[in-house]
């Protein structure tokens, strides 16, 4: 009886809670791709000025709910020097949503340095990855089959975990929905190996 | 019933943002609240109590206390709390034996329920001098990557030579208005 009702109090006042780190170099997008994430996903939500996001340097948060389910975001600068704080954040992750700028084709190899390096972190392992290919409205961009290929040779890194690689233009919002639900769909199946931890609904 | 209130004054003009200036004593706090204000340097004396200034920027009006931070009158910091909007927390870059203190400071601050929906923007202050600490530096040695549920921003910044307060200001002006 005991078990019934407290497992009826978790169903009705408790939510699974989930970390997804937003990474990739500056001027990528991420705290563009935040900010249409939380404008898809919560009703009452008024944006910010997407044309006013300047370049972070430091953390920019934010949450939505699906269902029994609560992701907080953690968007990270990505100029090269803050590039050193990002594994701090690793151990606590259930997912990862790297952002390419495929629109600046000089900086792709700066890009895969920073992403291979992040790879190679251990606390990482397994967590499910969504590769952004960003920008896509852009003229010139490159195709998401070229970067697909530009960053697979990092399959052994990938090891086990769960990965994938969608187009969007976030500045328009468009494949924010597709990959917020991919995501979604990676941390529920990987949730044996990273379990959520349990909020209380404030 | 305040709540009702504080709808309707935001309806009509701009209600004042409160900003608190937090740092160790030596910092460069009062320069900077002075240099926001007028847009000068002054000569400034250590702070013992607090000074208090209205600034504007881009139509926003910014109620900003700059409180003394000396290790004797830091206690007295939290009665100035409550409705805080937006913290600016000052570092010497150049002070690298007292940047361990400042941590604390800043931890034990921001334990602080009254805090708990203010912004955070840190500025690594005295960037005109060589040598000073790098962003990573500051963010590492504050440890800031600690915050989880806490928007924050760090900006170089020299109040001397005007360096990073304007775009500090647009920064904060932006997000305290989206965080309403």
């Amino acid at each position: 009886m005991y078990t019934l009702l407290s497992g009826l109090w978790k169903y009705l006042f408790q939510k699974e809670q989930y970390f997804v780190l937003i990474l990739g170099l500056d001027n990528a997008g991420k705290t563009t791709y935040l900010e249409q994430t939380k404008t898809k996903f919560n009703k009452n939500y008024k944006g910010m000025n997407i044309s006013k996001i300047t370049s972070t340097v430091g953390l920019n948060i934010g949450k939505i709910d699906i269902g029994n389910m609560r992701l907080n975001f953690w968007d990270l600068g990505g100029q090269e020097e803050l590039q050193s704080l990002w594994d701090k954040y690793y151990a606590e992750s259930h997912a990862v949503i790297y952002i390419v700028d495929t629109s600046d084709k000089e900086r792709l190899d700066e890009s895969k340095i920073a992403f291979d390096r992040m790879l190679k972190n251990d606390s990482l392992n397994g967590v499910p990855l969504l590769l952004v290919g960003n920008k896509q409205d852009l003229d010139g961009c490159i195709t998401i089959g070229t970067m697909k290929e530009l960053f697979t040779p990092v399959k052994d890194l990938l090891g086990s975990r769960d990965s994938h690689i969608l187009g969007a233009s976030a500045l328009k919002g468009d494949g924010v929905m597709e990959g917020i639900e991919w995501i979604v769909e990676g941390i529920k199946r990987n949730s044996m190996d990273r379990p959520p931890t349990q909020k209380d609904i404030t | 019933m305040g709540g009702l209130l504080s709808y309707f004054s935001g309806l009509f003009g701009s209600k004042e943002r409160r900003i608190l200036i937090l740092g160790l004593d030596g910092a460069g706090k009062t320069t900077i609240l002075y240099r926001l204000q007028v847009g000068e340097v002054v000569t400034t004396i250590p702070t013992i109590g607090f000074n208090v200034e209205t600034v504007t920027y881009k139509n926003l009006k910014f109620q900003v206390w700059d409180l003394g931070g000396q290790t004797s009158i830091r206690p007295y910091w939290r009665c100035y709390y409550s409705n805080t909007d937006a913290i600016i927390y000052v570092v010497d870059s150049m002070d690298r034996d007292r940047i361990g203190i400042s941590k604390q400071e800043l931890v034990s601050m921001l334990e602080e329920d009254e805090l708990k929906k203010a912004v955070l923007v840190v500025f690594a202050n005295k960037q005109d001098i060589e040598g000073a600490m790098t962003v990573s530096e500051v963010a590492n040695a504050l440890g800031l990557s600690a915050l989880k549920n806490r928007k924050y921003q760090i900006f170089k910044t020299s109040a001397i030579k005007g360096l990073g307060l304007d775009e500090a200001m647009e920064w904060l002006s932006d997000t305290v208005q989206q965080q309403k």
